[in-house]
Formats: structure tokens, C-alpha cells, sequence
């Protein structure tokens, strides 16, 4: 690897290990079923404009039981879960081709690790609300990890194509959980 | 000095004065445990996002696909410390139990497998929960809440999908594929390895014990609850 080449990776690297101490220090699920403000909204369009997918209206959903209603409604888009998969994919080869697939792997399991706590936030938030679901506190976890996870293959892909998943970030980082698209709707708890 | 499940073993530090067979022992479990969750992860979790039918089950999944990676983290830095090299906890050039041999093709084995082989990692981690080897019986006391998660999550899946005629048929017969391989989950017979465990306490139940409490409650489950056919299957390994 030329000098240039290592810099490139130590300041890609650097921002992965930045963004990775990050994750457990943000209010996962804390602004769940609040109305949604003038940037949420112009995230959730940045998201699926991002992912490539037809413009579509933006809503919440003002409660953990609507949510997981919403998240188990048959005609959610099989194009917006198909999208993320195209859009993580083409990360993760740019991303393996500019650092090698090994260094890669090990980065992304840190972030994983760091993920692993965001559980416990949501079983907080969920009990905040009143309810004790541990089957919901999990599904919602395993939404913000994934959402972690390919924002993690964003700042190390390094370009412009990591677009989508920086915008569904945002949302959870502001305490939210975008849905996705149900029903020709873009719904964010 | 002897270790008995009278005398626990305390820490990793204190392994190192046990006798040989009891150090040995000790690394068999860990290094199985670690491969093994590691396997279950990669051939049954993660692939198992992409067949799950809704988002809800896709990000359930994820997560249960993080828990199992995580507990082989645990099994795998309990082994590092106990100095087992690294090479030794992953998949890669170790032969696999039979049932990893089989690629999961939909949704329905994937909650066949959650229903079956989580009960048998159940009764696995429950006799590790009186282990003389205290790093051990702590990370088995650790795991286990996760353990039963994951099996209540297959017998809840199951439940939801035999609802349907159609769903009855497919959870039939991936119970009809997987379910002749668990009894060799549990070892051989008169095993020597099991003898040196309940010599020292690292487990407490034979290996025919353990299959006896798998089949019985498995039956209960198939047979009782989802109103299946268990199939026949030759009980010793």
C-alpha cells in the first residue's frame, strides 16, 4: 500500500472508530411517536430519493404497537428492502476493494459490538411507554444495528453512493425508527 | 490438586493448576461451543434475514442473528484466555455437525431449526449452569436468557405458521428433515468424553440423559403443542 493509499484508509478508518464510539452514546428510540419535524421529513425524502425509489409521502405512526403493526403489514415494498440490499452490496465491494475484505469484516464487527447495546435503550423506551415487549425491544434493535451496520459500509465506501443509509441514519440518531416504505408510504416511528 | 463439582474452579488462573484431563475437558467445551455458534450463525441466522416475510421478522432475525454471533464472541474470549488458539474456535477446517451441512432453503426451516436445535442448546446450557468451572457456569448462566429467547421465538413462529394448511405441510416437513439429526447432538453412548465431565463435574447428566429430556420435551412441542408428527428416529447416536 503507497503512502497516500494508507493515509486514505487511516482517515477512513479514523471516522469508523469515530462513528463506532458514537453508537452507544445516542438517545436510540427517545423521540419515538413525536411529530415529525421539517428536517425528519426532509430525511426520510433524501432516504428513499437516495435508494433510487419513486417519491412517496412521509408519516409516522404514533405508538410502539402501530409500529409493529406497521413493520408486519403485508404489502410492505419488496423494491425498498430490495434497494437497501443493491445499495449495501455496491458498499461493501467498493469498501472491500479500498481496504481488503478482511480489515473490512473486523471494522464492521466493531460495530456490531457497539450495537449490541442498543437492545437495552429500546426496552427503556419501550417501558417508558408502558409496555414490557422483549420481542418488539429486539426487532426495533435489530432495525437501528442494521441501520448501523451499513452506515458503518457508507463512511468506509467513502463516496456518494452511502447517500441513503447517512439519511436513515440520521433519523435514528435523532431517536426515531424510519419503517420504511408500507404501503406506498415512507412511515418513521 | 482435584477438581470435583464440590471444589470449583474459580477462575481461568486456577485451570492452570487443575489436572490435564480436567484443563482438557474444560477446552473440548469451550471450543465446541464457540464453533458451534458460530456455524449456527452464518448457516442459519444470517441467511435466514433474507427469507423472513415482513420486516418485523427480518429485524428480529438480525438480531437474533447478532446474539448468536455473540455468544460465540463469549465462548471464543473465555477459549482465548484459557489459551486455545483462535484457529481451533472458528468453522474453517473443522468438520461440522451434520445438521450445518444442510443449507436452509425457506423461512419455515429456519423456524423448524430454531424450534429444535435451540432446545437442544437449552438442555446443553442448562447442565453447564452447574459446572464446576465457574468462567463456564457464568457465561452459561449469561447466555441462557438469549437461549430460551430464540427457542420461544421457534416455537412461536411455528405456531403462527401451522395456522395455515399450507404451513402445516412445510413445518411437517422440515421437522421430517431436521429432526433426525438432533439426537446426535448430544453424543455417542457411553461416551468417554461425558464420563470425564461428570467425573468432574463440568457437566452433570449422561449424554442419554440429555437426549432422553431432548426427545420428551421435543415430543411435548411437535406432538402436543403444534399437533405434528414427530418421526422416528434411532435414539442413540
Amino acid at each position: 500500500m503507497s503512502g497516500a493509499a494508507r493515509s486514505e484508509a487511516d482517515a477512513a478508518f479514523a471516522r469508523l472508530a469515530s462513528f463506532t464510539a458514537e453508537i452507544p452514546r445516542l438517545r436510540w428510540f427517545a423521540a419515538v411517536g413525536t411529530t415529525l419535524t421539517p428536517p425528519m421529513v426532509a430525511a426520510a425524502e433524501t432516504y428513499v430519493a437516495a435508494l433510487g425509489l419513486v417519491p412517496c409521502p412521509v408519516a409516522t405512526v404514533g405508538s410502539w404497537h402501530e409500529a409493529a403493526a406497521a413493520a408486519q403489514r403485508p404489502d410492505w415494498s419488496r423494491d425498498w428492502w430490495q434497494a437497501e440490499s443493491v445499495c449495501e452490496q455496491a458498499l461493501q465491494r467498493q469498501a472491500g476493494a479500498r481496504f481488503g475484505l478482511e480489515p473490512l469484516l473486523a471494522a464492521l464487527t466493531d460495530v456490531t459490538d457497539a450495537a449490541a447495546g442498543i437492545r437495552d435503550q429500546a426496552a427503556a423506551a419501550l417501558a417508558c411507554a408502558g409496555l414490557d415487549d422483549e420481542a418488539l425491544a429486539k426487532v426495533a434493535a435489530g432495525a437501528a444495528a442494521q441501520a448501523c451496520h451499513q452506515q458503518g459500509l457508507a463512511l468506509l465506501a467513502g463516496d456518494s453512493a452511502g447517500r441513503a443509509f447517512a439519511a436513515k441514519f440520521t433519523l435514528f440518531a435523532a431517536g426515531r425508527w424510519p419503517l420504511g416504505i408500507v404501503g406506498g408510504t415512507c412511515f418513521v416511528f | 490438586m482435584s477438581a470435583t463439582a464440590a471444589a470449583p474452579i474459580k477462575s481461568v488462573d486456577a485451570l492452570k493448576a487443575a489436572p490435564d484431563d480436567y484443563q482438557l475437558a474444560v477446552r473440548k467445551i469451550v471450543r465446541s461451543h464457540a464453533v458451534n455458534e458460530l456455524y449456527g450463525a452464518r448457516v442459519y441466522d444470517e441467511p435466514a434475514i433474507a427469507l423472513a416475510p415482513t420486516p418485523y421478522l427480518k429485524w428480529l432475525t438480525c438480531r437474533i442473528a447478532m446474539e448468536e454471533y455473540g455468544h460465540h464472541v463469549r465462548f471464543r474470549q473465555l477459549g482465548e484466555q484459557m489459551g486455545i488458539p483462535e484457529s481451533e474456535m472458528t468453522p474453517e477446517g473443522r468438520k461440522p455437525l451434520s445438521i450445518f451441512e444442510f443449507p436452509l432453503k425457506t423461512w419455515e426451516e429456519f423456524c423448524v431449526v430454531k424450534l429444535l436445535a435451540d432446545l437442544a442448546e437449552i438442555i446443553q446450557v442448562e447442565d453447564l449452569m452447574k459446572c464446576s468451572f465457574l468462567p463456564l457456569r457464568n457465561l452459561a448462566k449469561v447466555t441462557m436468557p438469549e437461549e430460551i429467547f430464540h427457542s420461544q421465538f421457534g416455537k412461536d413462529t411455528c405456531t403462527e405458521l401451522v395456522r395455515t394448511e399450507d404451513g402445516r405441510k412445510q413445518v411437517q416437513a422440515a421437522i421430517n428433515h431436521y429432526f433426525p439429526m438432533m439426537p446426535a447432538f448430544f453424543g455417542k453412548k457411553d461416551s468417554a468424553n461425558n464420563a470425564l465431565y461428570r467425573k468432574y463435574g463440568i457437566k452433570q447428566r449422561t449424554n442419554e440423559d440429555m437426549r432422553a429430556d431432548f426427545l420428551k420435551r421435543v415430543r411435548d412441542l411437535v406432538e402436543g403443542h403444534l399437533k405434528l408428527k414427530l418421526p422416528e428416529v434411532a435414539e442413540a447416536a
